[in-house]
């Protein structure tokens, strides 16, 4: 599924947050959004899932057969798995619960949950199924894990996470880089991804955008892992 | 910096944090709403002041007037108690700020129990004692009477204030303990109503009158139980400030229901499971709906056991009242909960719109609380089956159509289990709010007088059922309308959902 970012504003205040003439992210990439703080990852992301109003501008999506404008159908939703923030988990439910909750509007049956979870064990290493916890109740981290299984649960062709290394110690980091890796190559799934962690987008993502006040300065070609240089270079990492 | 420097840094702060509120500081029509509303409430208590005083004219059945209204010190007291619950927060909660700052935590709540002893909240029945007192006691028996009669009142409330503040302070650490204000204002409402004489009239006046003469022991007396709720409350928060912090919860959970009798209805069935977990899993939910039964627990017994709702419209209010409060606590304020996690149900194709008929399902599941509650007054004969009936399908198929509009319009998340702190219903949502509690029974009193009483019921039956008949209809038009605000009212819940 392409992703195709066309004259894209948005504004908060006298703030230019997003200013995106023209992007487009094919069908089966793995992007990179890196950007300092404020430089509008997040609200890029929140814009592609129709989360927050454009002030000018269109993100659609579209393959062979469908083209489709995220702000006037809700059709994307099918396809689109993601995860923003906390406010995506409903944190009154046990991990359990709130998966198949998912699947259930998902229309996923229980034997293909099983299968999924299955997928995850790893991941979730013993502390997230089965646990009698509520989502609220549990570490930053593990929160952050339910919330980027949610998103894969559907098997989306488009999947957004938004900082999904946060919290996570780095046995989960490792693994969800192979995950999101596997999935990709078994899937050919467009992914959007955004991180400050500059070593884990360039091992992951063969293509990264570097965002500044909103617009896109940079479009990095990464497939054969020589980003790092030229991100620390404009992050000054190096001395 | 002084004491009295830091005192003033953070009043200030108060003062501040409570107008940068997001959705206070954004509508300037809703801050003058806000005001008028106060203004209004205020008009309304000098209002009945001045008609009580006036009205009864210095004496009623040769007891003083002034002592009629003192009799009600009790009534008047456990109203301004519950009041508090919506617009009064703990001092826990405020301190929360300045937790790891070189600050002296027994200064914070020192500080916090002044302002609350001396808020101005605590002097806003003032608009009512003023003139009643200025024309009942001042001018005919002076103005010293006046002044120790005012002042009593003035030391009453405060001690109601710590009172609220210590009860409020206990929920934090079980909601349980909401049953010892409801035990207590049940004995009074029972000591008060149920013989035939008020049992607390003779004490309650003797006490306002002693105040009014200025009799000094009975002044220190209540200074005594002030000051011992001070203590009492400070004692309380100084152990307790960090549970209210923290909001930390027993995080073992010990049991949860599968309700697998829904999954065979699908994905509507999932979000009715989500309702019942939304309803039973979060603390100020669960208060929500536990005052909701409470007051119609309170409004059937009153009417079993005394005369006060015996009139045709006494009757119709008990019945409306009973069938519609739980809908207008939880659907008055639709959405607003789900706010929490709003981006993730706007994630999911047609959530909405599903959440919605799962939600009107629910709530129409739950009436059948009432019938229930009612059966003790069906057999007394207080109540027809009729009117029950009527007022049923009038609920399902009227009103909650009508409260269902709101799901459009709110865009103020509340929180699920953190303190309420400030949070006011909107305009639309009081007007809804007035609208529901007038409107019906003015419509079943028509439709009665018109048709009598059984085509007058049948007329709100027939309405109710083309409601429900046609809920798939207006739900889908009020998601649809949902779905043209969205990007307005995501942001309203998204700036309000940590505030």
């Amino acid at each position: 599924m392409n992703i195709i970012i066309q004259n894209l504003k948005k504004k908060f205040g006298e703030k230019t947050a997003v200013n995106i003439d023209s992007f487009e992210v094919h069908s089966g990439e793995i992007l990179g959004l890196v950007g300092n703080n404020g430089a509008g990852k997040s609200t890029l992301f929140r814009l592609i899932l129709d989360l927050i109003k454009a002030d000018e501008g269109t993100v659609r999506m579209m393959d062979r057969e469908k083209d489709v404008n995220v702000a006037e159908t809700e059709e994307w939703k099918d396809w689109t798995g993601a995860y923003v923030d906390d406010s995506f988990l409903i944190d009154y439910l046990t991990p359990d619960e709130y998966f198949q909750f998912i699947a259930e509007i998902c229309g996923i049956g229980p034997d293909d949950l099983q299968l999924f979870m299955d997928k995850f064990k790893h991941f979730m290493s013993d502390e997230i199924l089965g646990q009698k916890k509520y989502i609220r109740n549990l570490s930053a981290g593990n929160k952050q894990k339910v919330g980027i299984i949610a998103a894969m649960l559907l098997q989306p062709q488009v999947l957004i996470l938004d900082e999904p290394f946060n919290f996570l110690d780095p046995t989960s980091q490792s693994a969800i880089k192979h995950l999101l890796k596997k999935y990709n190559e078994e899937t050919h799934a467009t992914i959007l991804i955004s991180s400050h962690n500059l070593q884990h987008t360039v091992d992951i993502c063969p293509r990264i955008a570097l965002l500044e006040h909103g617009v896109i300065i940079k479009d990095i070609d990464n497939s054969d892992g020589q980003a790092q240089g030229e991100l620390e270079e404009y992050f000054q990492v190096t001395d | 910096m002084s004491k009295y420097q830091l005192y003033k840094l953070l009043i200030k702060n108060e003062r501040l944090r409570e107008r940068r509120h997001p959705m206070f500081g954004k509508n300037r029509f809703v801050k003058f709403i806000f005001i008028l509303t106060l203004l209004y409430y205020a008009a309304v208590l000098v209002f009945i002041g001045v008609t009580l005083a006036i009205s009864l004219k210095g004496s009623y059945n040769g007891v003083a007037a002034y002592h009629v209204l003192d009799g009600w010190l009790p009534a008047i007291l456990m109203l301004d108690f519950w009041l508090r619950f919506i617009l009064q927060e703990t001092p826990a909660n405020q301190a929360k700020p300045y937790t790891l700052m070189p600050i002296r935590r027994s200064f914070l709540m020192r500080m916090y129990l002044n302002c609350s002893a001396l808020s101005i909240g605590n002097m806003f029945w003032g608009f009512m004692l003023i003139p009643f007192g200025l024309i009942a006691i001042a001018i005919p028996l002076g103005w010293i009477k006046f002044a120790g009669w005012l002042l009593g009142w003035w030391i009453l409330c405060i001690a109601n204030g710590f009172c609220y503040l210590f009860v409020r302070t206990l929920l934090v650490k079980h909601l349980a303990w909401i049953t010892i204000p409801i035990i207590i204002h049940g004995a009074i409402i029972a000591a008060m109503f149920v013989p035939d004489n008020n049992w607390l009239d003779m004490p309650c006046t003797l006490l306002m009158d002693e105040l009014a003469n200025w009799k000094m022991v009975c002044f220190l007396a209540i200074i005594a139980v002030v000051a011992l709720l001070y203590y009492s409350n400070y004692l309380l928060l100084s152990t307790m400030v960090y549970n209210e912090i923290g909001n930390k919860e027993n995080v073992e959970v010990k049991k949860t229901a599968k309700m697998t009798f829904l999954n065979r209805y699908g994905r509507i069935g999932e979000y009715m499971k989500l309702e019942v977990r939304t309803k039973t899993r979060n603390k100020n939910v669960k208060i929500q709906f536990a005052t909701g039964l409470s007051m119609m627990l309170v409004f059937c017994l009153m009417m079993f056991f005394t005369d006060a709702y015996s009139s045709g419209l006494g009757k119709s209010y008990v019945c409306l009242y009973n069938y519609i409060i739980l809908g207008v606590i939880t659907l008055g304020s639709i959405m607003c909960h789900e706010g929490n996690y709003i981006d993730g149900l706007m994630s999911r194709r047609e959530s909405i719109y599903d959440l919605l008929r799962a939600k009107y399902y629910f709530n129409s599941l739950l009436l059948v609380i009432p019938p229930i509650l009612f059966i003790p007054l069906m057999i007394k004969g207080e109540l027809s089956v009729w009117m029950n009936l009527g007022y049923l399908f009038f609920t399902i198929g009227v009103l909650y159509p009508f409260l269902f509009q709101m799901a459009v319009y709110n865009k103020d998340t509340l929180p699920l289990n953190k303190k309420i702190t400030g949070k006011q219903n909107s305009v639309m949502q009081k007007m809804v709010t007035l609208a529901i509690f007038l409107v019906p029974v003015g419509i079943e009193r028509l439709s009665i007088k018109l048709l009598g009483e059984q085509w007058g019921y049948l007329t709100m039956i027939c309405l109710g059922a083309i409601g429900f008949a046609t809920h798939k209809i207006w739900l889908r038009n009020i998601y649809k309308r949902f779905m043209v605000r969205r990007y307005v009212n995501m942001e309203g819940y998204r700036a309000t959902r940590n505030s």
